[in-house]
């Protein structure tokens, strides 16, 4: 099989083709001629007929652009000469992704219908407000929830919710209440809720690693200046 | 009849499929009989897969539209946004949109308000 490339040398067989462009006889090995005339090909013929076809590329390939001359204008320069960005769909670098760049966010979950704050907090971390989202790498930001055991919900849901777990052993069925369970460990509401709503699998659970939540008011993270959580829904702060 | 051997031609078939998985992991890599399944379903992925990436690619490009839409305005999202696109006849796929929302975010607001009129 041939290769070309704008500026290569073509060796080819003795028996053929003659150089560039000066007939229009049948084409050698399904190469037109039509080809080989561009003019920075050099086509050699030497005494290496048994060796066959053979393409050395040179390294002269840097000056060319993807941009074509009539739209250099539009780009900077370093745009224009570089890899293109615009046809190819980004993907981030390991640096577009270090936890230590990223952005925290508080939420205080007082009076706060339960779903929809979850489905916030999952959306912050999975990254799905973010224009730079990819589903294989973790671009969300880290989410700390505070006054966990505030949290309210609607309707009779407060007594008639049911958390269940399993043991793994015959008749190890643990059934809890909102409440009950709010009396003992008030974040693992939160944690659940936002467990169901972060994707399964690799990268949700180290996902759910960036979701903190805690009891009371206060939080160990104030080195990390987190803002204010935006919330666009509107339904989300219970009515009283 | 006399005895024939088959000589090289079941080692040369092989050594091209060896070649072809030697990325594989463990003994996909290493025993002939799993090489040739593997590589199999090493195909039939590929194959798969290669009408699998248009649709990917076109999902995650509307997800990143979509994010950066929605803080555009309060009931604003990317189907309206879409909407408005055709109605002014913008020919701009979501493949170029979605790289103008990262690269050039304030090129997309200045579409996203155009159409809005």
């Amino acid at each position: 099989m041939a290769l070309l490339c704008s500026s290569s040398t073509v060796i080819l067989p003795s028996s053929s083709v003659k150089p560039s462009g000066s007939d229009r006889r049948s084409p050698f090995l399904g190469l037109s001629l039509t080809a080989i005339s561009n003019p920075s090909v050099r086509v050699g013929i030497n005494g290496n007929a048994k060796r066959g076809l053979q393409v050395k590329c040179e390294a002269e390939q840097a000056t060319t652009s993807l941009v074509p001359a009539n739209q250099r204008w539009m780009f900077d320069e370093e745009e224009a000469n570089g890899p293109d960005i615009w046809n190819t769909t980004w993907y981030p670098k390991a640096s577009d992704h270090v936890n230590t760049d990223k952005p925290w966010f508080v939420v205080d979950a007082t009076d706060k219908i339960l779903g929809r704050l979850a489905s916030t907090i999952a959306n912050h971390i999975r990254g799905k407000n973010l224009a730079s989202y990819t589903p294989s790498v973790d671009m969300g930001a880290f989410v700390i929830v505070v006054n966990a055991e505030k949290v309210a919900v609607s309707g009779k849901k407060r007594n008639q919710k049911l958390y269940r777990r399993h043991s793994g052993r015959p008749g190890g069925m643990t059934v809890e209440t909102f409440d009950q369970l709010q009396q003992r460990i008030p974040e693992r509401i939160i944690e659940h809720a936002v467990r169901g709503m972060l994707p399964k699998g690799r990268l949700g659970r180290a996902l759910f690693n960036h979701l903190k939540v805690y009891k009371g008011p206060e939080h160990p993270h104030e080195a990390q200046k987190p803002l204010d959580l935006p919330i666009r829904d509107k339904r989300i702060q219970l009515q009283k | 009849m006399t005895r024939i051997k088959r000589g090289y031609i079941a080692r040369r078939r092989r050594t091209k499929l060896r070649l072809f998985a030697s990325s594989f992991r463990g003994a996909h890599s290493r025993l002939t009989r799993t090489m040739t399944q593997q590589r199999i379903r090493a195909l039939v992925s590929a194959h798969r897969d290669r009408g699998k990436r248009k649709r990917d690619f076109r999902r995650l490009w509307i997800t990143r539209i979509n994010a950066v839409i929605h803080e555009t305005g309060v009931f604003y999202s990317y189907n309206r946004f879409i909407h408005n696109l055709y109605k002014k006849q913008l020919l701009l796929n979501r493949k170029i949109l979605a790289q103008i929302a990262l690269l050039n975010r304030s090129c997309l607001y200045t579409i996203s308000n155009e159409i809005k009129k």
